[in-house]
């Protein structure tokens, strides 16, 4: 029988505060290569906290406990380094920056994490290549490229853009804030062809979300709720669906207990 | 310790005015001419020099301009000096535009030719302008220069005008001046520069005043970029008269200290105002810029837009006045200033102030001063991009607004390489667009 490979990521009894309150209570957490996890809950239970803290938000304090991402310290890493490790945290509320072109910062971005890896940086005939396939994948209109960062993006065309930018990164570890927050059901099915072209064997998913009916469309290997700031409850996929039945006062009354 | 200073020292004022009165008679011009200047004399003394407890003058750098010693402009120089200008220093031509150069304030760039759409230099206009106190150090320009850059436009021109400065004119002052005047239904496309030594002169002083008479369209880009021992005083009016349309786009990088007063009236109905400006500063640089605009007619229209950044203890200010007075009705205003402070000490005050004296004007302000804001720098870095090229992009952004609406492709790589020679992360980062 072979060992089971080491966590990609491993989070343990981290807790973390948000503006002197605090919001993650002791959450640990292990997610191997190729893996997808689903970490559901009530608003206000930490979820994104988590996602920030991960990716380094300024002003999302790690009090105690540790994380750590093939190896490395995750939380002793500037937000930038994190990126270039192959962290992609795809964004709740993804900002509007006019003035800065789509395409320039994700060729910028690309070849940040190219540098980091010692591979050659894309020039611009070879990136329009590579993101042009990926375009078409996200239903993305390529004139959106030449655009300003998610600039007068509709909510939809915002979370596209995420996803695109994921595909484009190919991350090793996707932490999807709320991905599907605010999609219709056309739109949903996009973004999960999208999520669902990355699963391989190399990567793993974290999925922070508060309805299940994404978890339909990337089926996730584990799930957990988080509640007041814990992990109170793991299980496979059936334990969304029994979310869905259920709602979360059970669980985050649990948590009380 | 001041007072007696204060004593010994004669105030700037009496240098002005002792300065004009010793070379008086030895400036160009008929008697017409001197009796402007006189009337420019006469009027300065009258208002006096402006002081910072004047609301429209609190963020000048006035000190500065107290410290200034000489007002004479440089002796007069010949073509010959204009032919021995290396080439070199001169910026590259804008595809299409003809050039004029002055230097110190003078023509030199030898023969006169006729410009296309032109009428060439045609006598002395109507002196219809009036510098108002606000105005006052437009009767510096008055008072002092010998040349005037005059244009008579009907028809279509494309006209680039340098006004240059050398270090022969290292301690004295020089006084460009540049008169338009655009017959009905004419066009033209004025790039105005202004560029020199980084040594000279003390003081610039600039008029510039517009008539454009009914249906005329100016598109005037203004790139300002004088060495850090400049004082440049800038004064501009326009007047435009019915379907009248005038179209700023100024780029302004240099000089230690700058102060653009001006002054546009919306005359006759349907007049537009657009007014887009960039200031960008570093070191100890003083940049204020106070714009009125007056609707006096219906239906008229200003379109403002202002992108300062301070950097260092730069200081940048803006105030911009909007008058809607009683007879434009059917008006809009629509102004947006901001302004990024980069340096610890670094200032920037925007003020836009609507006095709206009539109902049915659109009227909207917003001014907004803050730092970089972290959100959009958060999202930069989480792509992974390094801490300065985020910080350079997002600098670079803020000012894009006004950038990208220089459409001639030379000129915007122009005013865009200006631009980020003021701000270290873009210099780094490399070419953006």
């Amino acid at each position: 029988m072979s060992e089971p490979s080491a966590p990609m990521l491993e989070i343990r009894d981290l807790h973390a505060r948000v503006g002197g309150q605090p919001v993650l209570k002791g959450v640990s957490l292990s997610v191997r290569a190729g893996e997808v996890h689903a970490i559901m809950g009530p608003n206000g239970s930490g979820k994104s906290t988590l996602a920030y803290v991960l990716a380094g938000r300024p002003g999302y304090e790690v009090i105690s406990g540790s994380a750590s991402f093939e190896g490395r310290d995750l939380l002793a890493l500037a937000p930038e380094e994190r990126a270039r490790a192959g962290l992609f945290l795809g964004f709740q509320y993804p900002v509007e920056i006019p003035g800065v072109n789509n395409a320039y910062l994700l060729k910028t971005a690309l070849n940040a994490a190219r540098r980091e890896h010692g591979l050659a940086e894309l020039d611009a005939f070879e990136f329009l290549a590579l993101v042009r396939s990926k375009t078409q994948l996200m239903h993305i209109d390529e004139s959106f490229l030449g655009r300003g960062v998610n600039e007068g993006f509709s909510g939809g065309e915002k979370k596209r853009n995420e996803i695109l930018q994921m595909l484009v990164l190919e991350p090793k570890l996707a932490l999807l804030d709320e991905t599907d927050s605010g999609l219709d059901i056309d739109a949903l099915k996009v973004v999960a062809n999208g999520v669902n072209s990355l699963r391989c064997a190399e990567r793993c998913i974290v999925l922070v979300t508060h309805y299940q009916r994404l978890l339909d469309h990337v089926v996730p290997d584990f799930v957990h709720v988080l509640a007041r700031g814990r992990i109170v409850r793991s299980g496979d996929r059936t334990l969304a669906l029994e979310l869905e039945r259920r709602g979360y006062d059970w669980l985050s009354e649990q948590a009380a207990a | 310790m001041s007072a007696t200073a204060t004593a010994v020292r004669a105030s700037v004022l009496d240098r002005v005015l002792r300065d004009y009165r010793s070379i008086a008679e030895d400036l160009p011009g008929d008697a017409l001419a001197h009796a402007a200047r006189a009337r420019a004399a006469a009027q300065l003394s009258e208002l006096g020099w402006p002081s910072v407890r004047d609301e429209q003058w609190r963020y000048a750098n006035l000190r500065a301009f107290e410290r200034l010693d000489a007002f004479r402009p440089p002796a007069a120089v010949g073509a010959a000096l204009a032919l021995a200008l290396p080439a070199a220093e001169l910026p590259a031509a804008v595809p299409g535009f003809e050039r004029l150069i002055y230097l110190d304030g003078v023509r030199v760039d030898g023969a006169q030719p006729q410009l296309a759409g032109t009428a060439g230099n045609a006598g002395e206009p109507a002196a219809a302008w009036h510098w108002s106190a606000e105005q006052r150090l437009g009767l510096l320009c008055d008072m002092f220069a010998g040349d005037t850059a005059r244009l008579h436009v009907h028809g279509q021109a494309a006209i680039e005008i340098l006004f240059m400065t050398s270090e022969r004119a290292a301690g004295a002052a020089v006084y460009p001046r540049l008169q338009l005047q655009l017959e009905p239904g004419s066009e033209l496309k004025l790039i105005e520069r202004h560029l020199g030594a980084a040594a000279a002169p003390a003081l610039v002083a600039c008029n510039v005043t517009i008539e454009l008479a009914r249906a005329a369209v100016l598109t005037h880009y203004r790139l300002q970029h004088y060495g850090r021992h400049t004082l440049f005083a800038d004064n501009l009016w326009a007047r435009l008269a019915e379907q009248a349309r005038y179209t700023v786009r100024s780029v302004a990088v240099g000089a230690g200290t700058a102060r653009t007063s001006a002054r546009v009236q919306l005359a006759g109905r349907g007049a537009a105002l657009a007014w887009q400006a960039i200031a960008v500063g570093r070191g100890e640089q003083v940049h204020d810029t106070a714009l009125k605009v007056e609707h006096s007619a219906p239906d008229t229209s200003t379109e403002e837009l202002f992108r300062g950044i301070a950097d260092e203890r730069a200081r940048i200010a803006f105030s911009g006045h909007i008058h809607i007075e009683a007879s434009a009705p059917g008006s809009q205003a629509r102004q947006s200033l901001r302004g990024l402070i980069e340096g610890a000490q670094a200032e920037i005050d925007l003020r836009p102030r609507l006095e709206i004296q009539t109902d049915e004007v659109k009227a909207a302000h917003g001014a907004t001063t803050g730092r970089l804001d972290e959100d959009l720098l958060f999202y930069m870095l989480a792509r992974g991009l390094d801490r300065q090229t985020a910080r350079a992009l997002l600098k670079w952004a803020f000012l894009s607004d006004v950038l990208r609406e220089i459409e001639l492709p030379a000129l915007r790589t122009e005013a865009e390489r200006l631009a980020a020679g003021q701000l270290q992360d873009v210099q780094a980062v490399g070419a953006l667009s």
